[in-house]
């Protein structure tokens, strides 16, 4: 890894980013501007399955909109995420709080697409375990938030 | 502000304690508040541009979120003033920092103006598409928060 992180931080498109004072800023703004409207949308999303929120629209109609959103904000999360990595490796693939992000990250993806498929199916009554997956995936970027954050402050090995 | 005033809110024991040994929780506390208010804002805003949620009045869309945003606000201005006496005299200075409640006022107006003249005649576009005005709000409403997330980051690098 440590390897992994030296080389890629003397590629030429690494060190690109390295010489331009705003584009780590300005990379970290896209990825707080996604952050924030994905997290926006999965609390839409959960508070629609506890039956709150834009209740007055049915679950597949609500869901049929934020589910696509919610991917959509995750494949610019991970574009502007793989560029802050590249842009800077030995401060993240080194890091025990990157890789427990990612369990995170994999965790709440595969419980938002067992609650995109469950909705699609126009269940109108979620069950307790829906309700509660939901509820779920709300910690867990809350969690996803907080460990980005403590990237910053956590010692790479 | 009053220098004497700042370097007193600095030496606060809370302010102390915040710098030495909570900052990491309250800046994380402060992004899912933050994380909230702009996302909530950006379904309303992309709404009144005409973008998203077309099928739902926009009034009920705004009645239904805007509550969310204001709760996070509210925690995000906590937040935020507990990570700001930590360090009074340097975000005083800090160009960014200043640049970002300036952007917060504006978007306060820009929002206050929507609500008192252009959202009175919502009645007559609550389904279709909103008039120039109300585009325009939301256009501007983006843009500003936007530029409040840009400088609350920037003002982590000065």
């Amino acid at each position: 890894m440590h390897q992994f992180s030296d080389w890629l931080s003397a590629t030429a498109f690494s060190q690109a980013i390295q010489v331009t004072s705003w584009a780590i800023p300005g990379i970290q703004t896209v990825h707080i501007a996604a952050l924030a409207t994905l997290f926006a949308c999965a609390l839409v999303l959960a508070l629609r399955f506890a039956g709150r929120g834009l209740a007055a629209e049915p679950l597949h109609q609500l869901a049929a909109r934020f589910v696509p959103a919610i991917w959509l904000l995750l494949l610019v999360l991970l574009v502007s995420g793989a560029l802050l990595i590249t842009a800077e490796p030995g401060r993240t693939i080194t890091n025990p709080v990157f890789y427990l992000k990612m369990i995170m990250l994999a965790l709440v993806a595969a419980i938002t697409l067992w609650l995109g498929r469950a909705a699609r199916r126009e269940l109108e009554r979620p069950s307790s375990l829906h309700v509660f997956a939901a509820a779920l995936t709300i910690v867990l970027w809350a969690g996803i938030i907080v460990a980005g954050r403590f990237i910053a402050y956590v010692e790479s090995y | 502000m009053n220098a004497a005033f700042l370097e007193w809110l600095q030496n606060t024991p809370l302010a102390v304690s915040v710098g030495e040994n909570w900052f990491p929780w309250v800046e994380s506390a402060h992004v899912i508040a933050l994380a909230m208010v702009a996302g909530t804002i950006f379904i309303v805003d992309t709404r009144l541009v005409g973008l998203t949620s077309r099928q739902l009045r926009f009034s009920y869309l705004s009645e239904r979120l805007l509550p969310w945003t204001w709760g996070a606000f509210i925690c995000a201005a906590i937040t935020g003033s507990l990570m700001f006496i930590a360090n009074a005299t340097g975000y005083m200075t800090n160009t960014p920092f200043l640049i970002k409640m300036g952007l917060l006022v504006l978007a306060g107006l820009n929002m206050l103006y929507f609500q008192q003249v252009t959202f009175r005649s919502v009645a007559n576009w609550d389904l279709g598409r909103p008039p120039q005005a109300a585009r325009v709000a939301g256009f501007v409403s983006l843009g500003l928060w936007i530029g409040v997330i840009a400088c609350g980051r920037w003002a982590g690098f000065v």
